[in-house]
C-alpha cells in the first residue's frame, strides 16, 4: 500500500517535473530585460517555497512534539529540517549564480540574501544537534525547542534585515500591484515547477520520513532485545 | 546569450544536489536495513535458546 | 567566623529579598545563591570581563581605528562583538556551574517553577553581563579616545537590551548545551544566528548614538531590540521545563 503510494509519487513528481523542465526551456519566452539567466527564477522560486515550507513543519512538529509527545513528530521534524535545508542550499547557491552576470556579484547583502543564509545558519545549527547529539527523547526535546524558537525569530529577523537593507527585486508582487512577470506563459512556468517542488519535497518527504520510523522502531527494538537478553541471561 | 553557462550550471547543481541526497536517503537507508537483518538474526538466536530451555 | 563585607550583603537584599512573595520565593533564592556564589569568589564574572576586554584589544589590532569621529561605528562594532562573543562563554555559567558541581539534579527534582528558575538564571547572568559591559564600555572609551558625555549615555538602552536578550538566549541555549556532547561547540552555532535581529539592531543603534544621532533615529532598531527580548525570554519562560526534564 505505501509502496504503490510512494511509487505513484515519484511517478507524479518525474512527470510534473519533466514538464517544468520542457516549460522553462522550450516553451516559456526569454525576458527582455535579463536575457536567459531569468530562466534560472523557474527553479530558485520554487526551492525557497520548499525550503520555508520545510523549515514552518519543523515547528510544528516541535510543538506537536512537546505537547502531546511521540517520536513520530519527531521524526517528522527531523526529516522536514533535513529537506528544508537542501533546498535552502540550492536557493542560496541558485541565487548567487543569477546574481552574477545580473548584479555584477557573487554575493551582496541584501535583505533576502541575508535573511536566507541567516536561516541557513539557524537549520544548520539545528541539524549540528542532532548530528552531534545522538538519538534519544532528550534530545529530541532540544531539537524541537530549537525548532519553535528559531521559526519565532524568523519575523524579527526578517524586519532586522529588511530595516538594515535591501536591493532584491520585487518579481511577485510590485508596489504598484502587479507582477513582474509580464507574460502569462511566466506565470504558467512559474506555476508547473512549483507543482513539480511541491511534488518532489512531498516524495522526498515521504521516504525520509519512512526511512526515520523504521530507524526509531528499530531503536526501540533493539532496546526490548537488549532488555530480553539481559533477562534470559539471569534465569 | 553568453550567460548559458549561468544557466546550465544553475540547474545541474539542483538535479545535482537533489541526486545526491536521494542517494544519501538511500545509503542510510541501506544501514537501516542491515540492521534490521542483524535483529532479526539476535531474535532467533533468543528464541532458539528459550526453545532448547524449555524443551530441556 | 569571618567578616562580610555589608555593602554586598545590601545589595543581595534589596536585589532579592529574603522574605518574597510565594509565586518569586524560588526565583528570588536562586537569584540570592547566584549572587553570594559570585561575591564568595565566582569566576563568572572576572571571566566575563577579562575575555570582553582581551575581545576589544584584538578588535582594536584588527581594525586599526584612525582616530576621530570615523571611529564611531568602528567602536560600536567592537563593542557588540566583545559582548557576544565574551557573553557565549560567559553568561551560560550560571547554568553550566549548576552541572559542574553537581546540584542539577537537585533543581530539577525541587517543586520549584522552571519559569522562575530560568527567570532567576536569566536575571544572574545579566548582573554578570552589566558587570562586563561596564567594564567593556569604560575601555572602549579609553581605546578609541571618545568623550564620556551625553553620547556614551545614550547608547545604554540599546545596550541593556541587547543584553538581557543576550542573556535569555545564552540561559537557554545553555540548558542544551550543558547536556550534550561537545555542547560548547553548539552553543555559538545555535547563538549567533538566533542573536543577528538583536545584532544588527544594536550596532545600529549604538553606532547612531556615538555618531551623536537623535533619539528618533534609534526608535526602530530600539523597537526590534525589544521584541527580541520580549521573544526570548516568554520562550525561555515557557519552554526551558522541557529542556530541564529528566528521562
Amino acid at each position: 500500500m505505501a509502496n504503490t503510494f510512494t511509487r505513484t509519487l515519484a511517478a507524479l513528481t518525474g512527470l510534473l517535473m519533466f514538464a517544468a523542465i520542457y516549460m522553462t526551456f522550450v516553451f516559456v519566452p526569454t525576458e527582455a530585460e535579463q536575457g536567459i539567466v531569468q530562466r534560472i527564477f523557474y527553479f530558485h522560486v520554487p526551492c525557497a517555497w520548499v525550503a520555508f515550507a520545510a523549515f514552518g513543519i519543523v515547528a510544528i512538529s516541535g510543538i506537536f512534539y512537546l505537547w502531546l509527545g511521540g517520536q513520530i513528530w519527531d521524526d517528522l521534524g527531523y526529516a522536514c529540517a533535513e529537506i528544508g535545508m537542501v533546498f535552502c542550499t540550492l536557493v542560496l547557491v541558485t541565487g548567487s549564480i543569477w546574481a552574477r552576470p545580473i548584479w555584477g556579484v557573487w554575493w551582496t547583502w541584501d535583505s533576502r540574501l541575508t535573511t536566507t543564509l541567516i536561516l541557513w545558519l539557524l537549520y544548520g545549527g539545528y541539524l549540528m544537534l542532532r548530528a552531534m547529539a545522538g538519538d534519544s527523547p532528550q534530545v529530541a526535546r532540544f531539537a524541537a525547542v530549537i525548532g519553535i524558537v528559531a521559526a519565532a525569530d524568523v519575523p524579527v529577523i526578517v524586519v532586522s534585515v529588511r530595516l538594515w537593507r535591501t536591493i532584491h527585486p520585487a518579481v511577485l508582487i510590485t508596489k504598484q500591484g502587479e507582477h513582474g512577470l509580464t507574460d502569462p506563459r511566466m506565470v504558467a512556468t512559474l506555476l508547473v515547477a512549483l507543482a513539480a517542488f511541491t511534488a518532489l519535497f512531498a516524495w522526498l518527504l515521504l521516504i525520509r520520513f519512512a526511512s526515520l520510523r523504521t530507524r526509531s522502531r528499530l531503536a526501540a527494538l533493539e532496546r526490548e532485545l537488549n532488555l530480553a537478553e539481559a533477562a534470559a541471561g539471569d534465569l | 546569450m553568453d550567460n548559458l553557462g549561468y544557466l546550465g550550471a544553475a540547474y545541474a547543481i539542483i538535479f545535482g544536489v537533489i541526486f545526491l541526497y536521494v542517494i544519501f536517503i538511500q545509503r542510510r537507508q541501506a544501514k537501516l536495513d542491515e540492521r534490521m537483518r542483524a535483529l532479526e538474526a539476535r531474535l532467533a538466536e533468543v528464541r532458539d535458546d528459550l526453545r532448547r530451555r524449555s524443551a530441556g | 567566623m569571618r567578616a562580610r563585607p555589608i555593602a554586598p550583603i545590601i545589595f543581595l537584599r534589596i536585589l532579592a529579598p529574603e522574605r518574597a512573595d510565594p509565586p518569586m520565593a524560588g526565583f528570588a533564592a536562586v537569584l540570592r545563591k547566584d549572587l553570594t556564589l559570585e561575591l564568595r569568589g565566582g569566576e563568572s564574572t572576572l571571566a566575563l570581563v577579562a575575555l570582553s576586554i582581551l575581545i576589544l584589544i584584538v578588535m582594536v589590532f584588527a581594525l586599526d581605528p584612525a582616530g576621530g569621529a570615523a571611529d564611531a561605528p568602528i567602536a560600536a562594532g567592537a563593542l557588540w562583538v566583545a559582548m557576544i562573543f565574551a557573553g557565549m562563554a560567559g553568561a551560560a555559567r550560571t547554568v553550566l556551574a549548576e552541572r559542574d558541581n553537581g546540584c542539577i539534579r537537585a533543581l530539577y527534582l525541587s517543586p520549584l517553577d522552571r519559569g522562575a528558575l530560568f527567570l532567576a538564571k536569566l536575571a544572574a547572568a545579566s548582573i554578570f553581563m552589566i558587570v562586563a559591559e561596564a567594564a567593556v564600555v569604560l575601555m572602549l572609551v579609553l581605546f578609541f579616545n571618545l568623550d564620556f558625555d551625553l553620547r556614551l549615555a545614550r547608547m545604554l538602552p540599546a545596550l541593556a537590551l541587547g543584553l538581557i536578550g543576550f542573556a535569555a538566549l545564552a540561559t537557554l541555549l545553555a540548558a542544551i548545551s550543558g547536556r550534550v556532547h561537545a555542547g560548547d561547540l553548539l552553543m555559538p552555532l545555535l547563538a549567533v544566528p538566533m542573536y543577528v535581529p538583536a545584532l544588527i539592531a544594536g550596532v545600529k543603534a549604538s553606532a547612531a548614538a556615538l555618531g551623536g544621532a537623535p533619539w528618533s533615529a534609534m526608535g526602530q532598531w530600539l523597537r526590534i531590540m525589544i521584541a527580541f527580548d520580549v521573544l526570548f525570554v516568554a520562550a525561555g519562560f515557557i519552554l526551558f521545563e522541557h529542556l530541564l526534564d529528566e528521562d
